[in-house]
């Protein structure tokens, strides 16, 4: 089992070192010139060379490079001189602002979604199940940005139940949970129908397996076997789906942020990258790859708690 | 008492389980959605975060938006229809000759935090700090004219000019550059961005929170009348169709809309709410890079000039409610053209007379545009229009980090390949703001169309320094007219700036339509 944590340690890192290579090899092969960006159309040759000098960009791209994997090891993520400010702080600032947007759309979808697939599986072929499976591809195929459009447009236009934009006071829960509400109900509706539609599919391979037939013969209670039994194996793929899922609503939730006016981490990196604010992007994309590491890791690491024959397999 | 025979006793169900805890969800809501519209509190938007509330270190027109409500400078523009200042810190201000202004403060200014009063030696430390800085922004509205600030004793001084500087009232002393900060206030902390130790305005900083909000409130010590709203909150809220939205909810009291959602506030304007449309100050115009190979010839950019229809955009990319631009300065500032020397209506005949008279029987141009819907409508009503005179146009779209260094000569090869572009340049009150960016001097920076005339760049100096007004305007007038008939420029519009305001707010507004906020109050 330590074996395969390491294993899974080591990968992530190299993931992490690569993914953020490419995009700062990326983000200087496109066009744009920060310090004309950041500096505006009055700013002499002189300024923009200081600016360049503060912000690093006079040393070749590979000790740009060499130079911010560096600073991440003695844990300095840089300084923005567009805002005079830490990287840390900023980027630190914005992410839990998206994690709490993605972990109560993932946690809403999966409360919802993973029911809503076993009961499909249980009840497989009858009108409970065809309904289900409308409203779960109905689900997956309308757009977030749609749901968040018209979900706005009900409840805050509207019936003026729920605030349209921000995240609510600081300090205050209550109030920036009411700021929640829309956006991870848009975030998360499409994850209930992939949900939904994962867990059916793998219910019902399961509950068609041996052990499920024997224990139905020991005459076990139906409720008990589908819980205990079937669904820890059909459980699997969806804890891998939501692996993969917090990464994807990291920059997923870019739109959501932008509809709702709401900080966050995906709409600090669409700032940052379109003022070409290297620093920012650097640091904001290297904490959400590694989140996204982070995530997937510990998938396989429950997948594995879960599933004796993959740590047997390792 | 286990849970289990808890729920035995109480027969709690699923079903009752979740309509208990929607009736308790709706009744956590409902108290925050109520509480929200508080007549203290004025909810207005921003659209960009602010940057730096060090006058000296300002980068946008938001950072003005609240350094204007939480600072004093000498003199301020005056809410309403008409560009004009008033006293503010200053009790009077007189130009003694070209080079020196001679200015006395008003008694009892004082500065939050407990730095004291306002004296001359806060005026002398934040103008020669912004005019000596880094900062591109503040060191140009000074334009190097500063000299010195002397001071005279502790409520007079003088501001002492190197050569005359005629853009210092309308930009240096009225804008960004021109908030006085405390000198003890600043040595306290040695730099600051967005949390200012002292502020002299009637309101202070409460709050900012980055991507969010900036929180104002009353400042308990401003030396005049009281702030009117306990709190003005402004959240930042990129997309217009967004503040829309939440304006239309009540979560906003002012916000501006866009220009496609005009005729529908118009027609039926959201509850409580009037629409109230002021002219912008930007300029925008089709950009005709006369160094190009293909558009040497004046006579192809007089054409293209000829064939664009300024009507026909005002439609297709303002719905009707902008007006066309007779050159870079809108109506109201100093060296406004009343006309412009090619009409706004395409003259095709003529267009196509030029084209044959050039020898050119057809034309593949590349526009380029800021991925805007705006201009990419605009971009589309010129290639339909070009096409009738034989020139086929392809448009390259740009995100802003890409467009905004096309013409750089510092960030690659681009800046020869353009051919035609349309661009959108911000502007302050003062004509020298605008006029320079088309000065040689300016050749690839941010004169894209790589516009030269000497006559120009001689008028621009000269209108810098020119006190006599009359002679300035029409400085101004010339300089748009040679800007004209170099055939570089097809001028669009000034756009408009159309705000949706709550009708118990009366918003004190810039001509322009900027927020003043320490001029807003509650409407009777």
């Amino acid at each position: 089992m330590w074996l395969f944590l390491l294993k899974r340690s080591a990968l992530a890192v190299l993931i992490v070192i690569l993914a953020v290579t490419a995009l700062y090899l990326m983000i200087h092969a496109i066009p744009g010139d920060p310090a004309s960006i950041i500096l505006g159309p009055r700013a002499t040759d002189e300024m923009k060379a200081a600016l360049y000098i503060k912000m690093g960009l006079d040393q070749p791209v590979y000790m740009q490079l060499l130079s911010f994997f560096g600073n991440i090891l003695s844990g300095d993520l840089g300084y923005d001189v567009f805002s005079q400010r830490d990287v840390s702080d900023i980027v630190f600032e914005q992410l839990p602002w998206t994690l709490a947007l993605i972990f109560c759309a993932i946690v809403w979808a999966a409360l919802v979604g993973i029911p809503l697939g076993c009961y499909s599986a249980i009840y497989a072929n009858t009108w409970f199940d065809t309904i289900t499976g409308i409203i779960s591809v109905g689900t997956i195929a309308i757009p977030s940005f749609v749901v968040a459009i018209y979900s706005l447009l009900i409840f805050s236009v509207t019936l003026h139940w729920l605030p349209a934009i921000g995240a609510g006071e600081r300090g205050d829960v209550l109030s920036q949970l009411e700021h929640l509400i829309l956006p991870a109900f848009a975030v998360g509706l499409g994850w209930v129908g992939y949900i939904s539609r994962l867990v059916r599919s793998s219910m019902l391979e399961v509950l068609g397996s041996n052990h499920i037939r024997t224990a139905k013969a020991f005459g076990l209670p139906s409720r008990w076997i589908t819980f205990r039994y079937a669904l820890r194996l059909a459980i699997l793929p969806t804890v891998t789906l939501l692996g993969v899922g917090i990464g994807y609503l990291l920059s997923a939730s870019l739109f959501a942020e932008i509809v709702f006016a709401r900080p966050g981490i995906g709409k600090l990196i669409f700032d940052a990258v379109s003022t070409r604010n290297y620093p920012v992007v650097m640091g904001a994309v290297l904490v959400t790859t590694a989140l996204f590491v982070i995530a997937t890791t510990l998938a396989d690491f429950i997948n594995a708690l879960l599933d004796p024959r993959m740590r047997a397999k390792r | 008492m286990t849970i289990k025979k808890l729920h035995k006793k109480i027969k709690l169900s699923r079903r009752s389980l979740m309509l208990a805890s929607a009736v308790i969800g709706l009744n956590l809501i409902a108290p925050f959605t109520l509480a929200a519209s508080s007549d203290q509190v004025l909810q207005s938007r921003s659209y960009l975060d602010i940057t730096s509330l060090d006058p000296s270190n300002y980068l946008n027109a938001v950072d003005e938006d609240v350094m204007g409500a939480i600072y004093s400078k000498l003199i301020y523009f005056k809410p309403g229809n008409k560009w004009e200042w008033e006293l503010q810190a200053a009790e009077s201000i007189e130009q003694i000759d070209d080079t020196h202004i001679k200015f006395t403060l008003k008694k009892g200014i004082k500065f939050s935090g407990g730095f004291g009063e306002m004296t001359t030696e806060d005026v002398k430390f934040s103008f020669e700090r912004a005019a000596f800085g880094e900062n591109p922004a503040a060191a140009a509205d000074w334009g190097g004219a500063l000299k010195e600030v002397q001071i005279v004793d502790k409520y007079t001084g003088i501001i002492v000019l190197n050569k005359p500087y005629q853009p210092l009232w309308n930009l240096a002393l009225t804008y960004a550059a021109g908030n006085i900060i405390s000198k003890k206030g600043f040595e306290s902390v040695g730099s600051f961005t967005n949390k200012p130790p002292a502020s002299s305005g009637p309101y202070i900083v409460k709050e900012w929170r980055p991507k969010q909000k900036v929180v104002l409130e009353r400042n308990p010590d401003y030396y005049g009348e009281a702030a009117p709203y306990k709190e003005i909150h402004i959240n930042q809220i990129d997309d217009e169709k967004t503040a829309e939205i939440a304006f239309e909810s009540g979560n906003l009291d002012v916000t501006r809309i866009s220009m496609s959602s005009v005729q529908s506030y118009r027609d039926n304007p959201p509850s409580n709410s009037q629409l109230q449309i002021y002219p912008s100050l930007f300029y925008v115009w089709l950009g005709i890079n006369s160094e190009n190979p293909k558009l040497q010839d004046k006579r192809v950019r007089q054409a293209i000039q000829y064939a664009v229809d300024i009507p026909s955009i005002m439609q297709a990319s303002y719905f009707g409610e902008a007006k066309p631009s007779t050159g870079i300065l809108a109506p109201g500032l100093l060296g406004h053209r009343e006309k412009s020397m090619i009409a706004p209506q395409a003259d095709l005949a003529k267009a196509k007379a030029l084209m044959a008279e050039a020898g050119v029987n057809s034309l593949e141009l590349e526009l380029d545009v800021l991925n805007k819907a705006t201009n990419v409508t605009t971009a589309q009503v010129i290639q339909a229009l070009l096409s009738q005179i034989g020139i086929k146009v392809n448009i390259n779209q740009h995100e802003a980090g890409s467009f905004w260094t096309l013409g750089s000569e510092k960030a690659g090869d681009r800046w020869k390949n353009i051919e035609l572009i349309i661009n959108r340049y911000s502007m302050v009150p003062d004509p020298a703001y605008a006029a320079v960016n088309h000065t040689s001097a300016q050749k690839g920076i941010w004169n894209w169309e790589r516009f030269s005339n000497a006559e120009y760049d001689q008028l621009n100096e000269q209108a810098r320094s020119e006190a006599d007004t009359d002679k300035r305007g029409a400085m101004y007038q010339r300089m748009q007219d040679l800007m004209e008939e170099s055939g570089s420029f097809r001028f669009i519009t000034h756009e408009a700036q159309p705000m949706a305001v709550r009708n118990n707010v009366s918003a004190g507004l810039r001509p322009d339509g900027r927020p003043l906020y320490r001029h807003f109050k509650p409407a009777n």
